[in-house]
């Protein structure tokens, strides 16, 4: 048997195979057609300190090879998350990343502090979210401000702090530098490419909120590039994201410099893109006769 | 981020064998397919996400409504228009070509408890979810009346196969039927004449915010199958949303609905 087991940001994880956020509700959703115990991490939808409603619909719309989504960060609270949600996540006995999305500085510390003890494994800190007006993408496209949330949250919580950042941005390396020095303990990359769609019947924007984040195989390379670019230039583990939807696409990644990956919205065409993934490695490894997977990480760049 | 528990256990990843395929009107198609486990499961309401195409484009899957469920010969099939690529390629399927179907999904029609008289309100493709509800009501010796209305005759959809198991009476908005006007027309004639326990429909908005308003005010107990776009079908992703009437947020209509208590919802334009 293969072991694919790995370690990031002091999570430990029976594989690098997780979910992305927003995509896989609880676990529960999936329960009935999958073991969700065999995912290496559950990362929970984002979020926020209150209740907080979401966008009015229509909130996706399927693009070529992908999707737009502009479902704005609907969930019930920190506190009905900790005490509803959480013990469900729980029970697969994997590791839960709770990504967490404030307006304001404040917030996401008050959320962070409310999260530790209480079972979350990590946090995941969305300032990438495109389908909110203020917080989310609005914090995370300046590296200083993007910085000071990341400081903040650190002081706050003994959870491990993974960062998540948008790729609508210039220089997606110096947004993780400086993420990373504010002591980020990881780096998701990447969220949804800021994107729309305009009905020609209506002649007016599909989505309710105009705005959406574009998901999907077609945001694949934009991805692979941002972690062939910012694993190179930190030395924090980078967890890569971004229309993985089969073994082949997660291997890329991982070549590309990903210690992890999360499976998004794969998941929609296929629900058992992730364990049809996991296998895939396995097999991978098994073929080629790798017994530390680890050391393919990163091969694109250390090989060139 | 729903935490209710469900017994779906039959929820699975058919790969489902067409066994036909059939145009029944301009554009729109009859796919039935062979998936015992599919059939046992399916309730009248529910759904199924089908996949499409073999590459990315299109990428979701489409959400399609069971419109018959034939248990002893585990036969399930769906009424669909051809609209888009996802559509087209189902309509390209043949005989013994494979499709995975994701279901049964969603909560469908619920059987109440006040009387045996339903009245079926079709708008058009929303004669889909009906038949197998009808089929089901039928056969616990339900009195029913289908109502089928369409702009034009080719629009009435399926009101050979309704006759097996009720009243059926057509309208079309162009004359084409014997009886010309809107659907609307007939529910209110209906809804005079009296005598309703429950009514069911399925159809564009315009058509089940009536059905809401004559709800409301008649007491009558309406159920309405919703649409939306929708992407994972299981109630993980939040992208169906539909505002709920009992507060301030949304429900999800791959969960809480397709088919809602016509009271439960605001429908939006």
């Amino acid at each position: 048997m293969i072991d694919l087991s790995v370690e990031v940001a002091g999570i430990r994880m029976q594989n690098p195979v997780l979910v992305a956020s927003g995509t896989f509700g609880c676990g529960e959703e999936y329960s009935p057609l999958f073991d969700v115990g065999r995912l290496g991490a559950l990362v929970t939808k984002g979020i926020t300190l209150k209740p907080w409603q979401g966008n009015k619909p229509p909130r996706i719309c399927e693009t070529p090879a992908g999707l737009l989504n502009a479902v704005g960060l609907q969930n019930p609270g920190v506190d009905a998350f900790i005490h509803e949600i959480l013990p469900v996540m729980k029970g697969y006995g994997v590791p839960v990343i709770a990504n967490i999305a404030g307006f304001t500085k404040e917030e996401f510390v008050e959320i962070a502090e409310r999260l530790t003890g209480t079972g979350v494994d990590g946090l995941e800190i969305n300032i990438s979210c495109p389908n909110v007006k203020s917080g989310g993408m609005a914090l995370g496209t300046v590296p200083e401000l993007a910085a000071e949330v990341v400081e903040a949250v650190v002081e706050s919580t003994s959870l491990p702090v993974i960062v998540k950042l948008t790729p609508n941005v210039t220089d997606i390396v110096a947004l993780a530098r400086a993420v990373t020095d504010a002591g980020a303990d990881a780096l998701s990359l990447i969220n949804t490419l800021l994107g729309m769609a305009i009905d020609i019947k209506s002649r007016r924007p599909v989505l309710g909120n105009v705005l959406g984040g574009l998901s999907g195989p077609a945001i694949r390379p934009v991805a692979v590039r941002a972690v062939w670019q910012v694993s190179q230039a930190v030395d924090v583990p980078v967890i890569g994201m971004g229309g993985i939807c089969r073994g082949e696409d997660a291997l890329e990644f991982i070549l590309a410099g990903a210690t992890a990956v999360a499976v998004g919205s794969a998941h929609f065409r296929d629900p058992l893109a992730a364990m049809k993934i996991i296998s895939y490695l396995e097999h991978y490894c098994e073929e080629n006769g790798i017994n530390d997977w680890q050391k393919l990480i990163g091969t694109a760049w250390k090989n060139k | 981020m729903g935490t209710e528990c469900r017994a779906d256990a039959q929820l699975s990843d058919y790969a489902a064998r067409v066994l036909e395929q059939v145009a029944v009107a301009p554009g729109c198609r009859l796919l039935t397919v062979s998936s015992p486990g599919l059939a046992r499961a399916a309730s009248p309401g529910q759904f199924a996400l089908l996949g499409c195409g073999t590459g990315y484009d299109p990428f979701l899957r489409r959400p399609l409504s069971f419109h018959r469920v034939d248990v002893k010969r585990g036969k399930v099939s769906f009424l669909y228009r051809v609209k888009g690529s996802g559509t087209q390629w189902l309509a390209e399927r043949r005989r013994g070509d494979v499709i995975p179907v994701l279901g049964p999904l969603g909560r469908g029609f619920r059987h109440s408890d006040r009387g045996k008289r339903g009245l079926l309100v079709g708008a058009g493709l929303g004669a889909a979810p009906l038949l197998f509800l009808a089929e089901r009501l039928s056969r616990q010796a339900w009195s029913l009346t289908v109502l089928l209305g369409a702009p034009t005759r080719t629009g009435i959809l399926r009101a050979d196969a309704f006759e097996r198991f009720g009243t059926v009476r057509t309208v079309t908005e162009d004359g084409s039927t014997p009886k010309k006007g809107t659907i609307l027309d007939l529910l209110q004639e209906e809804i005079n004449r009296g005598g309703w326990d429950t009514i069911y429909a399925c159809g564009p908005r315009v058509v089940l915010k009536a059905v809401q308003e004559i709800s409301a005010r008649t007491g009558i107990p309406a159920q309405i199958s919703v649409e939306e776009r929708m992407a994972c079908g299981l109630g993980a992703c939040l992208g169906c949303a539909c505002r709920s009437a009992s507060s301030s947020g949304y429900l999800r209509v791959c969960r809480e609905g397709p088919v809602f208590d016509a009271g439960e919802v605001i429908l939006d334009d």
